[in-house]
């Protein structure tokens, strides 16, 4: 459905993207994790026509886009990043003008308006204006004015950025629902545990390079370790600290040794010795690994770095 | 007092931050003291090439060639004798085609000194004063130009005449045993006076012309008004307004076009406000990502900002006319036409401002800039002809002095569609040049 093959672009002598290539099939929700400033909202700006790349190609439904080719615009439906309302109007108002870039008129764009407004949960404050909305009803009605000509495609640039878990939650919800109806999403954020939650596939991107691609497991699986095993600083952990080495990597982190155990290092064996060693279940915590640990392990940094 | 001093620095910090907004700030007012000195020509370098005065002396009386001379050397008039008749030839004006030649607006009065100005039966001086006072400040300052230089020569004329007449009635030896007795009394009340030999036998006792030094010891301002009354009786100053003279209310008429056009650049001033406001906004954005083109959406704005401007003055001449009297209607389509293009033009303005400034502090800085500056040239405040030459010439190049000068056209003389045909297409060019720029500017920028 999507299509980026070896693009940049850039900004001066900026490179915010940098041979990039990407499919998104029809129907996929995919999700764009990247810290702030790695080029998720340039490659946003691309794929809705406000910018050009420099170099490559973008096709949307095998059509190219072009600043010309207006006629794709109507199968996409953008969020911005920004809340891209109008203060001083209400709901219905907002949603009326931005239905009609649409050429949505009369009762087809007054059932628009009720179907985005109740998916979104505003039914009941159509009639305020957007200054006395909170930040996550701004984000929901931002959302729902790219939803009225029922888009193919839906790019949401970080809809959620400041908004409170219930409304968070609301958008997922939404998202999942439009997505579960056929449309194809392509979801940016910084939060690695959205695109976890919603995305059937993610793309990792840093200083405008795509660094790594494919689904929750397969991204995963790139970590040469599968879990991590925390231990609390004890005195039966400190006097086996290095015995643990055998299974992996162990580093100190605070009060605590961490232990990667290596990818052929079977969890029975390692649950054996703990228990033989007269380790407290309680002082140990094992985790799954995270996007977080699969950036950190591709970069070298954190993504908050 | 530390807490104040922490909150100056961060709004220090802010307003340093947008540095274009921070030199238009200082440099407006730079800008706009320059303008009005060299309009005023204050620096003293410039001076204005004189307000045009239509002229024809049919008199060959001395009198008439000496207030011809005079006028001459003002600075403050520009003597035109001649006007280009309809194979383009230049050709002395005659007495009707002078009149003309004010109606048409070519120059606001026309100054006619006929054959029989002042002959040797007359006692006076006779003055033909044709005017178009559309712009007052210029007729104030032609009509008062106009009766300081003829009434410093009329103490000349009116003495030649007593003279003349007194040698008629007594004959030339008893007007001169006349004269030599009163120089006789004169000495004898007055010792010490001397007397200059010429003036005394011309009779006009020593006065020359603008000279009232003879009637030393009254109060000079009274002398002055005394004598202004007693010459103005004498002169036969004969005033016509050719243009206008059927207005009811001149002032308002005259001045309802400039004060409307500053408004409406006021109020397109803020639609360039609102479209770099929605670009902040990210409402830009979203039209952007609608299936609209950057040309859709500047058009757009431009139809909205010319509808917006025309319904805004279209308010302001009905208020003049409910109001004042101004009479709108006798020819409204001329004018609506006038408007509607002043309007686009204007609107191009807002766009223009728009396209160059990134801030609303920019925008709001060089709106006002453009703002006064088109106003003060174009002759909103004072009139062009009192400015220097090259101001003169920058004014044709301001939407405001076109603008005034279709509104004055349309309702101070009541032109028709053909003979505001230029300044209909002056504007339009405007308009072309302005939103061309604006398209440019533009296109070439990241909007978002």
């Amino acid at each position: 459905m999507i299509s980026l093959t070896n693009v940049t672009k850039r900004y001066a002598a900026i490179t915010a993207l940098d041979d990039v290539s990407l499919e998104v099939s029809r129907g996929e929700l995919y999700g764009l994790l990247g810290p702030n400033g790695a080029g998720k909202t340039t490659l946003m700006s691309l794929l809705v026509g406000h910018k050009h790349p420099d170099a490559g190609t973008i096709t949307i439904g095998g059509v190219p886009m072009t600043s010309r080719n207006l006629d794709l615009r109507g199968e996409i439906g953008y969020v911005p990043q920004q809340i891209a309302l109008y203060d001083e109007l209400n709901a219905q108002e907002n949603l009326s003008i931005f239905g009609s870039y649409y050429s949505l008129s009369g009762s087809l764009l007054r059932a628009r308006i009720d179907e985005a407004l109740e998916a979104v949960q505003l039914g009941d404050r159509r009639k305020d204006k957007v200054k006395a909305y909170s930040g996550g009803m701004k984000r929901r009605l931002n959302l729902a004015a790219a939803l009225l000509h029922h888009p193919k495609v839906l790019l949401c640039d970080e809809p959620t950025v400041g908004v409170d878990p219930q409304s968070r939650n609301a958008i997922f919800d939404f998202l999942e629902s439009l997505n579960a109806a056929g449309m194809t999403v392509v979801y940016t954020t910084h939060y690695m545990e959205e695109v976890e939650r919603l995305c059937s596939r993610i793309g990792i991107i840093d200083h405008g390079r795509m660094i790594a691609e494919g689904t929750l497991n397969e991204l995963l699986r790139l970590l040469p370790y599968e879990e991590t095993i925390s231990m609390r600083r004890n005195d039966a952990t400190e006097a086996n600290r290095s015995a643990f080495e055998r299974f992996g990597v162990i580093r100190e982190v605070n009060d605590a040794f961490e232990l990667r155990p290596g990818k052929n290092v079977k969890m029975s064996d390692v649950i054996a010795a703990v228990e033989d060693w007269g380790i407290e279940y309680a002082d140990i915590e094992w985790r799954k690994p995270t996007l977080e640990a699969v950036f950190l392990y591709k970069t070298g940094r954190s993504m908050r770095d | 007092m530390k807490k104040i001093l922490i909150l100056l620095r961060a709004h220090l910090t802010v307003f340093a931050a947008d540095r274009v907004a921070v030199l238009l700030t200082f440099v407006i007012p730079v800008i706009m003291i320059s303008l009005f000195g060299a309009i005023f020509g204050g620096s003293g370098r410039s001076q204005s090439s004189g307000i045009p005065l239509a002229f024809l002396n049919l008199s060959d009386a001395p009198v008439s060639r000496s207030i011809e001379g005079i006028l001459d050397t003002l600075r403050t008039f520009r003597l035109i004798r001649t006007m280009k008749d309809e194979n383009g030839k230049q050709v002395v004006f005659d007495t009707s085609s002078i009149q003309e030649f004010v109606k048409s607006g070519d120059a606001p009065a026309a100054l006619v000194i006929p054959a029989d100005a002042y002959t040797d039966t007359s006692i006076g001086f006779k003055i033909c004063f044709y005017y178009d006072p559309r712009n007052e400040i210029e007729m104030q300052i032609v009509q008062g130009m106009l009766q300081k230089t003829i009434m410093e020569q009329i103490p000349q004329v009116f003495m030649e005449s007593l003279n003349r007449r007194a040698k008629k009635a007594l004959g030339p030896e008893l007007s001169t045993a006349f004269n030599a007795d009163i120089r006789k009394s004169v000495r004898q009340y007055f010792p010490g006076t001397t007397f200059d030999a010429d003036t005394v036998r011309d009779g006009t006792g020593g006065m020359k012309p603008g000279d009232t030094s003879a009637l030393a010891g009254a109060d000079s301002s009274s002398v002055a008004n005394g004598m202004g009354k007693m010459f103005r009786e004498i002169v036969d100053f004969r005033s016509t307004q050719l243009v206008g003279a059927e207005i009811a209310n001149p002032n308002a008429t005259r001045s309802v076009g400039g004060w409307a056009m500053m408004f409406l650049l006021f109020t397109l001033s803020g639609v360039a406000n609102a479209l770099i406001d929605e670009r902040r906004n990210a409402v830009f954005m979203r039209m952007l990502a609608a299936p609209f083109s950057r040309a859709h959406i500047l058009a757009s704005r431009y139809v909205f900002g010319t509808v917006l401007g025309t319904i805004q003055l279209v308010v302001m001449f009905i208020m003049g006319m409910l109001l004042f009297n101004v009479d709108i209607l006798s020819n409204a389509g001329n004018l609506l036409l006038v408007i509607i293009l002043s309007a686009a033009a204007a609107t191009g303005f807002g766009m223009l401002i728009a396209a160059f400034s990134r801030t609303m502090a920019q925008a709001s800085a060089l709106g006002m800039l453009l703002i006064l500056a088109m106003s003060a040239v174009g002759g909103a405040w004072f009139p062009t002809s009192i400015m220097p030459p090259y101001i003169q010439v920058l004014s044709k190049f301001s939407l405001v002095y076109w603008s005034i000068s279709g509104f004055l056209s349309v309702l101070w003389a009541g032109a028709t569609f053909v003979e505001i045909l230029p300044i209909l297409g002056v504007l339009t060019g405007i308009a072309a040049v302005v939103i061309g720029v604006s398209l440019w500017k533009f296109s070439r920028t990241n909007i978002l």
